[in-house]
């Protein structure tokens, strides 16, 4: 379903020293499959999450959903987006709008579902993440938790075909990690495609398919949770695992 | 608002420098008959304009049409001033150069240059070539000169408009127009309000200058009125007022919208 195929990239430092973010990364995730991805800070996990919806330039390689190649010039990229759900780190929920206006917006704007139709929607994805009493709220109304799981009935609410979750849990109060990984969790079981980067390894190995540890820009290791939880083989992945455990 | 005794300090200074200034010019002061009762009917009177219109009726006096006018050049100058400021605050943070240098070279050209002079300008060489009427020549002159400022304060508030907003929208699939729309304008707009009302307030009092143009506004009807009266102090004071109503009225405004778009912090 998603493949990458010999990805460069490199970024440039405000001082103009070179970053290579990806080096030479090729993998696949299949439909259905849930694929969580670990690595240390800098590692380019989640440049590599960002690449698959074109949220940034590649210097080479390509990057194909469902055979078509996101960066080719000719493509729509927002007829691909629409298609791909993202949740960030910081959340990123619209400030200005109520939290039901949060999950219509799009639907109407893109997806030009009627006012009527969206909100139904809306409000069956808000219930669905235990938020629909907030509905008329702002989201500087919420707790991180709450906005989280608000930001994830967001990105439901195009109906995509994979979700992607960029460190979505790291910015929250630990007393409030565990209701969005339920979330994520459930929709892992209903048999939802995600690619996730977390270091959230109880995650990992209640709901994935499979782990990839990156780092510099490549993967390291890859396997399931299980495989890295009883005997990684790199010394990198046992270093970092010593490190999050 | 409580009271202290600092407030009764400052009270007590404000008094001394009121009470020593009155002493100051009343001793020393020019002689001046204030006319007053000259103003209401620069305002508003009772009475048949000309034998064309001999009709007795409650009329606008000299001041009061200059201050229409003001009134009817600033609601103009600020609307397209606002259109203006918004095209080129998204064209200085255009990904494509030819766009950004344009955008760029108006603002320092309109901002480096005086307003007298554009108004001089526009109205007697883009206004002849274009047969512009001196009210289109001098709004337009207005407005072309507060974009320039509006476009620098659009573009600082779609630049301090955390870069997330934008991905989270692209990612649901909006254009980078309809993330423009419904997402970073509406956030930017409502960070910049203190700021534009400042610039709408100056962009009034500056509307003063296209008198020069034999353009009928509050300042130029305020100088007939001094030329066939002598009145000046008396006149003079009551334009002031007269742009403080305006202003203050503006300030108002934009305060009670603050207000209402905090609603959601």
């Amino acid at each position: 379903m998603i493949e990458a195929r010999n990805v460069y990239k490199t970024f440039q430092t405000p001082d103009r020293r070179e970053v290579k973010a990806l080096v030479d990364f090729s993998t696949r995730i299949e439909k259905g499959e849930v694929v969580v991805i670990i690595g240390p800070s800098g590692s380019g996990k989640s440049t590599f999450l960002r690449c698959l919806n074109r949220l940034e330039d590649i210097d080479s390689g390509e990057i194909l959903i469902d055979g078509v190649n996101i960066y080719d010039k000719k493509v729509d990229i927002n007829k691909i987006r629409e298609e791909i759900g993202m949740v960030f780190q910081l959340f990123n929920l619209f400030p200005h709008k109520t939290v039901l206006e949060n999950v219509t917006l799009a639907q109407q704007v893109v997806r030009k579902r009627s006012k009527e139709e969206a909100t139904k929607v809306a409000r069956g994805l808000l219930e669905k993440v235990g938020i629909l009493a907030k509905e008329r709220g702002y989201p500087s109304q919420l707790s991180g938790g709450q906005q989280q799981r608000v930001a994830i009935a967001r990105a439901l609410a195009m109906h995509p075909k994979i979700m992607m979750f960029d460190e979505a849990t790291s910015a929250l109060d630990p007393e409030m990690i565990g209701e969005v990984l339920d979330v994520m969790k459930t929709l892992a079981r209903e048999g939802m495609t995600m690619a996730v980067v977390t270091h959230e390894m109880g995650f990992a190995r209640e709901v994935s398919d499979r782990v990839i540890f990156m780092d510099e820009g490549q993967i390291v290791e890859e396997g399931t949770a299980e495989h890295f939880f009883v005997n990684p083989t790199h010394e990198r992945t046992k270093l970092f695992l010593s490190q999050i455990l | 608002m409580t009271f202290n005794r600092r407030s009764l300090i400052t009270l007590g200074i404000l008094a001394i420098i009121t009470a020593g200034s009155y002493y100051f010019f009343t001793r020393r002061g020019i002689t001046y008959i204030w006319h007053w009762e000259s103003i209401p009917e620069m305002l508003f009177y009772k009475g048949a304009k000309s034998a064309d219109d001999p009709a007795v009726r409650l009329r606008m006096g000299i001041l009061m049409i200059g201050f229409v006018l003001t009134l009817k050049i600033s609601v103009f100058a600020i609307f397209f001033a606002i259109i203006i400021g918004t095209v080129v605050g998204i064209s200085r943070l255009s990904s494509e150069p030819v766009t950004r240098w344009i955008s760029m070279a108006y603002v320092e050209v309109i901002r480096n240059t005086p307003l007298l002079v554009q108004i001089y300008i526009i109205y007697f060489f883009v206004g002849s070539l274009l047969r512009l009427s001196a009210f289109t020549a001098g709004t337009a002159a207005l407005a072309i000169f507060a974009g320039a400022y509006v476009g620098e304060i659009v573009r600082a508030g779609i630049q301090s408009i955390h870069k997330g907003q934008m991905e989270a929208a692209r990612s649901l699939g909006m254009t980078y127009a309809e993330a423009m729309r419904h997402i970073i304008l509406p956030q930017a707009f409502k960070r910049i309000i203190p700021p534009l009302a400042g610039q709408f307030i100056s962009l009034v009092k500056d509307s003063s200058l296209v008198s020069v143009v034999a353009l009928a506004d509050l300042m130029f009807q305020g100088q007939q009125a001094v030329a066939r009266t002598y009145h000046a102090f008396e006149i003079y004071f009551t334009v002031a007022f007269l742009y403080l109503v305006m202003t203050f009225a503006l300030s108002m405004a934009t305060q009670y919208i603050e207000r209402r778009l905090a609603i959601s912090d």
